[in-house]
């Protein structure tokens, strides 16, 4: 989860990731965003995510982040 | 049939009259009808097109979800359904590709190869480039099994031809779409109100507004014309077709959703006021959203996912470093997908220019992105500035109107004659001595300039209301039955006093794509 949010502040730091759940709802990542984290995922937990996890409920908040490289994972 | 005659007018009450008067159980049925009756009212010829596209999507759903219900393995079950996928995508786009860019690629092989290939007649079916996309989208969606194929041939006709959308969208979404066309719909006097505000304001866009633009638009574009007006005037006449373009399209996206909603069905939004947008990726996000959409989810991220996208970006993360080497793909994928966008909007060199620069555009703000956090942070604007918000929105106006000169051009070569044109012969002084009135040209002079403008100040004050959260319509829709009504005389009153029709007779812009 730490790695999840260090991932998140070099993408955009202007952001509390601890307590946000609309980083998709409210626009704070765009799909530029959305890919670079896709990126950083791949490298750091060799996952690899698929357009059809690509949705807002895997990306609202740090803590989906994290269910989603778990779900992957297994 | 236009959306803009008294034909459809009274095609669309007959329509609803007899959709709340038959069996509920048959008001899809009745939806069919309709839409085919529309659909060939255009033409007989143009039909087969329209079933084709929906015989390819519903044969292509049907064997899919056969292949996965079956009892192969796995692996053996993805190869097939890949292949079922790529070969209706295939004969659906290759239709399009067929219909659409023959005569563009003969004349490039002709000019590049000096040879003499000879044109074919091919007729344009209306809203091809629409329901193509829409059934395509559907193809993709079954094989990502985001749900399973609809079975019955005739309802899935009508997710591909639902009349009020057919000629120039929204992109429907099978999942949100579909379920609402096969649903039972009550009759509801609240949302036929609502819906026959948006109409109404649907039609003020395009009358009053945009074909009244459009006047000002043609004249300065037609042919050779810009070389007798100043730069000032073809700016003008810039800034008049970004008018004519949205009050046009969007306009015409109010009246289909208006259309729409009279049987209940909603559609996808397509506009979110556009010119209030503070980057091009967020106009994208503004402007023809479900065409975006339809872009982001169905090659922008299969792209970018792709495994040789993923290598690549693997090999210039080491090449270049982190923050470059991460970016630099999905510059690469945001290019490609602006291309596609400009190649939708037609076989031409110059809407290919006009996706390349969205397309750059949007990836180099992508790259600065981390550099233009640190500028801000140097030079202490505050993320919420509204001088830094106002700014923002200006830069991308202009930025957006440059890309116009593509859009509204015959070819490449008169836009950038109309770009030098309007930087190397700009006067101030054609602002306060009448040249930008265009005299000795019929029709144009001050009362039509004071319509456009008064109808945008109306536009921009309801826009920047909406923009706050207001629901206008709904607003109004409070207010006690006279003073609505006034409203709506007025706005009515206004359609042929002050309203024109375009020199198609009503016809859209983006009917012909």
């Amino acid at each position: 989860m730490k790695k999840i949010i260090a991932i998140l502040e070099d993408i955009n730091p202007e952001v509390d990731y601890t307590t946000c759940d609309t980083l998709i709802d409210n626009q704070i990542l765009d799909s530029f965003a959305i890919l670079s984290i896709v990126a950083e995922l791949q490298e750091e937990f060799d996952v690899y995510v698929t357009p059809m996890d690509i949705k807002p409920a895997n990306f609202n908040s740090a803590q989906a982040l994290w269910a989603m490289v778990e779900r992957l994972k297994a | 049939m236009s959306l803009v005659s008294l034909k459809f007018a009274l095609f669309l009450l007959a329509a609803v009259i007899g959709y709340y008067r038959i069996p509920k159980k048959w008001q899809w049925v009745w939806l069919l009808l309709f839409s085919y009756v529309y659909y060939a009212s255009a033409g007989l010829r143009i039909v087969p097109f329209l079933l084709f596209s929906t015989g390819v999507s519903y044969l292509a759903g049907r064997m899919m979800d056969r292949i996965k219900n079956s009892q192969t393995e796995k692996k053996l079950k993805q190869k097939r359904k890949r292949f079922v996928l790529l070969l209706m995508l295939l004969l659906d786009f290759g239709m399009l590709a067929v219909i659409k860019y023959t005569n563009f690629t003969l004349a490039n092989m002709n000019r590049l190869f000096d040879l003499q290939l000879s044109f074919q007649a091919f007729l344009l079916p209306l809203g091809i480039s629409f329901y193509t996309f829409q059934s395509a989208g559907y193809i993709i969606d079954v094989y990502w099994e985001k749900y399973e194929a609809e079975k019955n041939p005739f309802r899935f006709a009508l997710f591909v031809s639902f009349f009020p959308q057919i000629l120039q969208g929204p992109i429907g979404r099978f999942d949100r779409l579909a379920r609402q066309l096969y649903e039972e719909h009550e009759f509801n006097w609240p949302r036929m109100e609502r819906s026959l505000q948006l109409i109404l304001w649907g039609f003020f866009k395009k009358m009053v507004i945009a074909d009244n633009a459009a006047r000002v638009v043609g004249e300065v574009f037609w042919g050779n014309n810009y070389q007798k007006y100043s730069g000032t005037t073809i700016l003008v006449a810039v800034l008049g077709y970004s008018i004519q373009l949205y009050g046009d399209f969007s306009g015409g996206m109010d009246v289909v959703k208006g259309a729409a909603s009279l049987f209940g069905i909603e559609l996808d939004e397509n506009f979110k006021r556009p010119f209030f947008a503070v980057s091009i990726a967020d106009f994208w996000h503004r402007w023809h959203i479900t065409l975006g959409t339809w872009m982001k989810d169905y090659v922008f991220y299969p792209l970018s996912l792709s495994k040789t996208m993923l290598r690549f970006g693997k090999f210039a993360r080491k090449l270049l470093g982190k923050n470059l080497g991460r970016a630099l793909p999905i510059c690469l994928a945001n290019i490609i997908v602006f291309f596609i966008v400009g190649v939708w909007h037609g076989a031409n060199w110059k809407y290919i220019a006009y996706g390349l620069y969205n397309g750059l555009l949007i990836g180099f703000s992508g790259l600065m992105t981390p550099t233009a956090r640190k500028w801000k942070s140097a030079w202490h604007i505050p993320a919420k500035s509204t001088v830094w918000h106002l700014f923002q929105i200006f830069r991308t106006f202009l930025l957006v109107n440059i890309s116009w000169y593509f859009d509204r051009a015959d070819n490449l070569t008169h836009a950038f004659a109309l770009m030098q044109k309007t930087v190397t012969d700009f006067h101030f002084s054609d602002f306060r001595d009448g040249t930008l009135m265009l005299k000795g040209v019929s029709q144009i002079g001050p009362r039509l300039y004071n319509i456009v403008l008064f109808g945008c100040l109306l536009l921009f004050i309801v826009s920047f209301y909406q923009e706050k959260g207001v629901r206008i319509g709904e607003v109004l829709r409070a207010k006690p039955a006279v003073i609505r009504f006034l409203v709506y005389l007025l706005l009515l009153y206004a359609l042929p006093a002050f309203g024109t029709l375009s020199s198609s007779g009503g016809g859209f812009i983006y009917a012909q794509f």
